[in-house]
C-alpha cells in the first residue's frame, strides 16, 4: 500500500520533471488530482461545463506558478489552495455569492447566540430520507452560507480534510479554523431549520 | 449537578466541534469523554453537533471527468495557455463607463443642432459677421476724457469708473 508519504514524494518529483518541460510528467499530475479537483468545484457551481473550466483553470494556474511551489506543504494542500481561490474567484466574478468578511461581528455575533442553546434543536435526518434529496437540502442551505463558511464546511465535511490542513490551504491559524468551523456550523443550523423547519427536534 | 469530573461544561464546550470532527489529541479527548459521560446537557450538545455532520453524509452528484481531461489540460498548460477564467477588465471600462457614453453623444449631437440653429439665426437677422466688425468713432466727450489721463496704474484704477 502507498503511503501518504511515498505519495507526497512522488508528487515532488513529479513537479520536478514538469518543470523542467514534461508534459506527460504534468498530465499525471493532473490525473491523480483531477477527481477530488471536480469534486471540490462541484460544491461552487451546479453546472458541469462550469465545474470543468474552475477546475481546468485550477491545473493551468497550477502549472504556471509551479516554480513557486516551495514544498512547505504538500502538492495536494497547494493545488488545494490554488483550487479554493479560483473556486471563489468564479463565484465573485459570476455575482453569484458576495465576499463577506469572517470577522464580521454581525455575521458572527447571531450564529454564536444560536448555538449557544436560545434557538430549537436540531434533529437528525430522517434514515428513509433519500440520498439525493439529502444532498439536494445540504446544498439548498449552504447555498444561503456567505463563501468563506462554506469553504470550511465543504473542506472538513466532504473532504475530510484535518485541522492543520484546512489551515494551510486557506492561509489561516488552526484556531481561525475552529472559530469559523463552530461559525459556519451555527449559521448551517440557523439556514436549515429556516429553510426546512421540520428538522426541528421536537422536545 | 455538576458531573464528578475535571472539566467544567465552559472548558468542554468549545471541545465538542474538535472531538466529533476526530481533531482532539487523545489528551484532550479523554478527559472530555468523562465529562460527557457524566453531563447530560454537554451529552445533549455533542448530539446535536452529530445530527449536524449527518447532513454532510451526501455529497452532491458528481461531474465526471471528461474522457482526456489530464492530456488536454497538460498540452495547455505546456503551450502557455492562461485558461479561461481569466480576470476582469478593470471596472472604470466595465458597467460604471457604459452608460454614460450614450449620454454624452446625445448632449454632443444636441450642442452641435443648437449651435448650428443660432447660427443660422443670426445670419437671418443680418447681424454683422466677427471679420465685419469695426470700431466706431468715440463721443467727442470721451476723446477729450482720455487726452488728459497720466499714464500711471494708479489712475487707471481710480479713473475705471464710467459716472465719474
Amino acid at each position: 500500500m502507498v503511503t501518504m508519504h511515498e505519495l507526497a514524494r512522488e508528487d515532488d518529483q513529479l513537479v520536478e520533471e514538469a518543470l523542467g518541460g514534461n508534459a506527460l510528467s504534468f498530465q499525471l499530475l493532473v490525473e491523480r488530482y483531477q477527481e477530488r479537483i471536480f469534486a471540490l468545484a462541484r460544491h461552487y457551481t451546479k453546472s458541469a461545463v462550469e465545474v470543468e473550466d474552475i477546475a481546468q483553470d485550477t491545473f493551468l494556474k497550477a502549472y504556471r506558478r509551479l516554480d513557486s511551489f516551495q514544498r512547505q506543504s504538500s502538492f495536494s494542500t497547494w493545488l488545494y489552495r490554488i483550487a479554493v481561490n479560483t473556486a471563489l474567484d468564479f463565484l465573485k466574478r459570476s455575482g453569484r455569492s458576495p465576499v463577506q468578511a469572517v470577522e464580521d461581528p454581525e455575521l458572527s455575533a447571531a450564529p454564536v447566540r444560536a448555538l449557544a442553546g436560545s434557538g430549537a434543536s436540531l434533529s437528525a435526518p430522517d434514515a428513509n430520507l433519500r440520498r439525493e434529496e439529502l444532498a439536494r437540502i445540504t446544498q439548498r442551505v449552504l447555498e444561503e452560507l456567505p463563501e468563506i463558511f462554506r469553504t470550511v464546511l465543504v473542506l472538513r465535511e466532504f473532504e475530510d480534510m484535518p485541522y492543520q490542513e484546512m489551515a494551510e490551504v486557506l492561509g489561516i491559524s488552526i484556531g481561525t479554523v475552529e472559530s469559523r468551523l463552530f461559525r459556519a456550523r451555527a449559521r448551517f443550523k440557523e439556514a436549515l431549520l429556516r429553510l426546512y423547519p421540520e428538522f426541528a427536534a421536537g422536545d | 449537578m455538576e458531573p464528578a469530573v475535571n472539566l467544567t461544561c465552559e472548558a468542554a464546550r468549545p471541545l465538542v466541534p474538535g472531538y466529533l470532527d476526530g481533531q482532539l489529541s487523545e489528551l484532550s479527548a479523554s478527559p472530555l469523554r468523562a465529562h460527557l459521560l457524566a453531563c447530560p446537557a454537554c451529552r445533549e450538545s455533542a448530539k446535536e453537533g452529530r445530527n449536524l455532520k449527518r447532513f454532510f453524509a451526501a455529497p452532491p452528484a458528481a461531474v465526471p471527468v471528461p474522457a482526456g481531461f489530464a492530456a488536454r489540460v497538460a498540452r495547455r498548460a505546456l503551450a502557455g495557455d492562461p485558461g479561461l477564467l481569466q480576470p476582469e477588465p478593470p471596472p472604470a471600462l466595465g458597467r460604471a463607463a457604459r452608460p454614460l457614453l450614450p449620454m454624452l453623444l446625445v448632449a454632443t449631437a444636441a450642442a452641435a443642432v443648437l449651435l448650428f440653429v443660432l447660427a443660422l439665426a443670426i445670419q437671418r437677422q443680418n447681424l454683422p459677421a466677427g471679420d465685419g466688425l469695426r470700431a466706431q468713432e468715440p463721443p467727442p466727450w470721451l476723446e477729450n476724457e482720455a487726452r488728459d489721463l497720466p499714464l500711471t496704474l494708479d489712475s487707471e484704477a481710480a479713473a475705471g469708473s464710467p459716472t465719474r
